[in-house]
């Protein structure tokens, strides 16, 4: 078990956005969360990687409890990659030293081979080119496939993606979905949220729909799509596709 | 709220303009009425007790009490502003002032730039110690850290034993300062006015200072009231003076601030 | 009429020569020990317990908000006295510009870091760093290159002020004006002449500024 998420309860104020999610991923499993804006699916992936402090309930990764005050959270997120929807690139930096950062500053990987491993990410993600250039000079699309490529340079067990194509002007989502399909494909373990139906039905596993801060219905793609069960997935369903 | 404080700034803005107005133009009825003889605008530094200092904002001291007496064998009508001691100099020099009493020392360096009044004080330099001080002449100040006030006799006094702008010369702006370093220990002595130290010492007995007298070193000086070059008005207020002198309100003032009273035979010698 | 301005400039030209490596030296201290210091208090102020932060913000608040002539007779009559049995001009000015100085420059930190996108801290620290790597690596440079301008600003404010260091006797530029001043009864020559000595010192000031975000923008 990656990732399992007990009773979890998240507010804001008094405004309870999450209200007690139960969820379970396996290792190379492709969970994809979609849900109406608001619904609570945003804050949940926060969640995991404690981004948002917890109110209650827990959060298990790999058997670790990281609302624990004792777990070294730091420690923690070096194996799970986030990638958000506005990319977040350091502008300060070149393309390579955005890769390069995190391995050589916090897991004290030497220079050159922080290097060698950042140029072949770059090379995955179809950038090689652009190892020299400032993330102001590129796309949308090529910054989030930078994005990526700078969290798989911590080798994490698992990636969350916040929206990762919601940014993106429509030309350039196709670019970061197959650099996505590539990732699932070599069996990593994904939780998606995103708003793209054609990703959720070709590479997710399990589709989880949320609405109102509950988990409604979730399912294996071509079911939920077909047949929801519930009113509000129908519902939903019926205005995205 | 914003429209309230915005309205209370304007307020205030609009009361600012006016005082600065009123200030300036004088009281306007009397001015209206005394035609031949305009109000007379007398600055002064108002931070040398017992000369002229603030006292609840209202301005009193010896040099007070002689503007005002002036004012009165005169005939003019004058107001007396406290504008610090730089500007005393810079508004005599422009000419927008009329004429200053501020405890001015008549110097020959001075009377290039500015007339003076003939000498309605007579005042010595003295030094202010602490109680066990070593300190018993001029000459002993020598090689030792010594506070004065800016641009006073005090400092050329002390400059001419131990050498100009020597930096164990501390220069203050007001003599409060200086007598505050002494007492941080910044400085071992202060030359200023007799009249000032010794009112100062006598104030604060608590402090344990003393007064060391040097008359041999110090020669004594004369007060006289600035004028800008060529005044007019020097010869009026020169006759009122001696007016001054010969009615006893000269000595009468004297005694109320110094409580002794004023060599007078030396003031007029130097006429 | 009065003594020639040439002749009193040049009689006090060592004294002013020696008051503007003063003034340059009080600045320099001011600068050096402001910036370090209002980065400590930057980061005492945004420490998230509220007790803790406490003595930051009354720091900042009294160092603003008071002023700074006040400071400097506050420290040269009271505090340095008090640590060091008597008082010294020097000392005193040296740690009344720095204390002043260091609110600034604390409060001009804090906006350039919070002006950063909380992306940034975010995406530093899902990839497993720490609040302290996040601040040094990713959130600082960006807010030293932002506050470049402002942090300029204070260094000339800061030049300009350490003038009201003539109160206490400290012996630089605008002491020697008062002492030329006050010995030949005149205005214009002496305050003038440092004007314009005080015009270099600033121009230089926002010279040096002005290249090194230069240099920092085609970094």
């Amino acid at each position: 078990m990656m990732i399992k998420v007990e009773n979890l309860k998240k507010s804001f104020g008094e405004n309870e956005v999450l209200k007690k999610i139960n969820l379970e991923v396996e290792k190379q499993e492709v969970v994809v969360v979609i849900g109406p804006s608001g619904s609570g699916k945003s804050t949940l992936l926060r969640c995991i990687n404690l981004l948002e402090t917890i109110t209650s309930g827990h959060v298990f990764i790999e058997g670790t409890d990281i609302a624990d005050k004792t777990a070294n959270i730091n420690k923690i997120r070096q194996d799970v990659g986030m990638v958000f929807q506005q990319f977040n690139l350091f502008p300060h930096m070149t393309v390579l030293d955005n890769i390069m950062l995190a391995p050589t500053k916090v897991k004290k990987v030497p220079k050159e081979q922080a290097k060698a491993k950042a140029m072949e990410l770059l090379g995955k993600v179809g950038l090689a080119e652009k190892a020299d250039a400032y993330p102001d000079s590129l796309s949308g699309g090529q910054k989030q496939r930078i994005a990526i490529a700078r969290a798989l340079a911590m080798e994490p067990k698992m990636m969350l993606f916040d929206e990762p194509t919601s940014a993106l002007d429509p030309e350039m989502v196709g670019e970061v979905l197959d650099v996505m399909k590539q990732l699932a494909k070599d069996g990593m373990t994904m939780v998606v949220v995103t708003h793209e139906m054609g990703f959720a039905r070709e590479v997710g596993d399990r589709v989880i729909f949320m609405d109102g801060g509950y988990i409604v219905e979730e399912n294996e793609p071509n079911q939920l799509f077909a047949h929801p069960n519930e009113e509000r997935t129908k519902a939903f369903l019926s205005k995205v596709l | 709220m914003i429209k309230k404080l915005s309205v209370l700034s304007l307020l205030l803005t609009l009361v600012l303009i006016f005082t600065a107005c009123s200030s300036g133009s004088g009281s306007g009825s009397s001015a209206k009425k005394e035609t031949s003889k305009k109000v007379l605008r007398v600055v002064n530094d108002a931070t040398y007790p017992p000369f002229e200092s603030l006292d609840k904002g209202k301005m009193v001291g010896f040099d007070v009490d002689i503007m005002k007496a002036l004012g009165k064998v005169s005939g003019y009508k004058y107001k007396l502003v406290n504008v610090g001691w730089d500007p005393v100099f810079a508004e005599l020099k422009s000419k927008t002032a009329d004429m200053s009493i501020s405890a001015i020392s008549i110097t020959a360096d001075r009377a290039k730039t500015y007339d003076f009044s003939k000498p309605y004080f007579l005042s010595t330099n003295k030094i202010l110690v602490s109680k066990d001080s070593s300190i018993k002449s001029a000459a002993d100040l020598k090689g030792k850290t010594v506070a004065v006030q800016t641009g006073t006799t005090g400092q050329a006094a002390v400059e001419k034993i131990v050498g100009k702008n020597n930096p164990k010369v501390k220069k203050f702006k007001t003599i409060s300062l200086a007598i505050m370093e002494m007492q941080n220990k910044g400085a071992v002595a202060v030359v200023a006015d007799n009249t000032v130290i010794e009112q100062y010492a006598r104030n604060n007995p608590g402090k344990n200072l003393k007064v060391v007298e040097d008359k041999d070193a110090f020669e004594p000086e004369f007060y006289g009231i600035m004028y800008p070059k060529d005044s007019k008005l020097k010869p009026v207020f020169d006759k009122a003076i001696n007016k001054l002198y010969s009615d006893g309100t000269y000595e009468k003032i004297y005694k109320k601030w110094f409580k002794v009273a004023p060599d007078l035979d030396t003031l007029k010698a130097q006429q | 009429m009065g003594v020639n301005p040439i002749d009193i400039i040049r009689e006090y030209l060592p004294f002013l020569a020696s008051g503007t490596l003063f003034t340059i030296g009080f600045s320099l201290a001011g600068i050096v020990f402001g910036t370090i210091l209002g980065l400590l208090v930057c980061f005492g102020k945004m420490l998230n317990n509220k007790v803790l932060s406490a003595p930051f913000v009354c720091y900042i608040t009294f160092f603003r908000g008071t002023p700074l002539f006040v400071q400097i007779l506050l420290i040269h009559f009271g505090v340095v006295p008090a640590i060091f049995g008597q008082s010294n001009g020097i000392i005193s000015g040296i740690v009344a510009l720095s204390l002043n100085e260091a609110a600034y420059i604390a409060e001009v930190f804090r906006a350039g870091i919070q002006s950063i996108d909380e992306g940034q801290t975010e995406a530093a620290r899902s990839l497993g760093m720490n609040r302290l790597q996040a601040m040094r690596y990713v959130v600082l440079p960006q807010a030293v290159h932002r506050v470049l301008p402002p942090m300029g600003n204070e260094f000339i404010s800061l030049i300009k002020d350490s003038s009201l260091l003539a109160a206490i006797a400290a012996p630089e530029l605008t002491y020697w004006a008062q002492a030329m001043g006050a010995q030949y009864a005149i205005t214009w020559t002496p305050y003038l002449a440092i004007s314009f000595i005080y015009l270099i010192l600033t121009l230089t000031m926002s010279f040096l500024v002005n290249r090194l975000e230069r240099r920092m923008a085609t970094k």
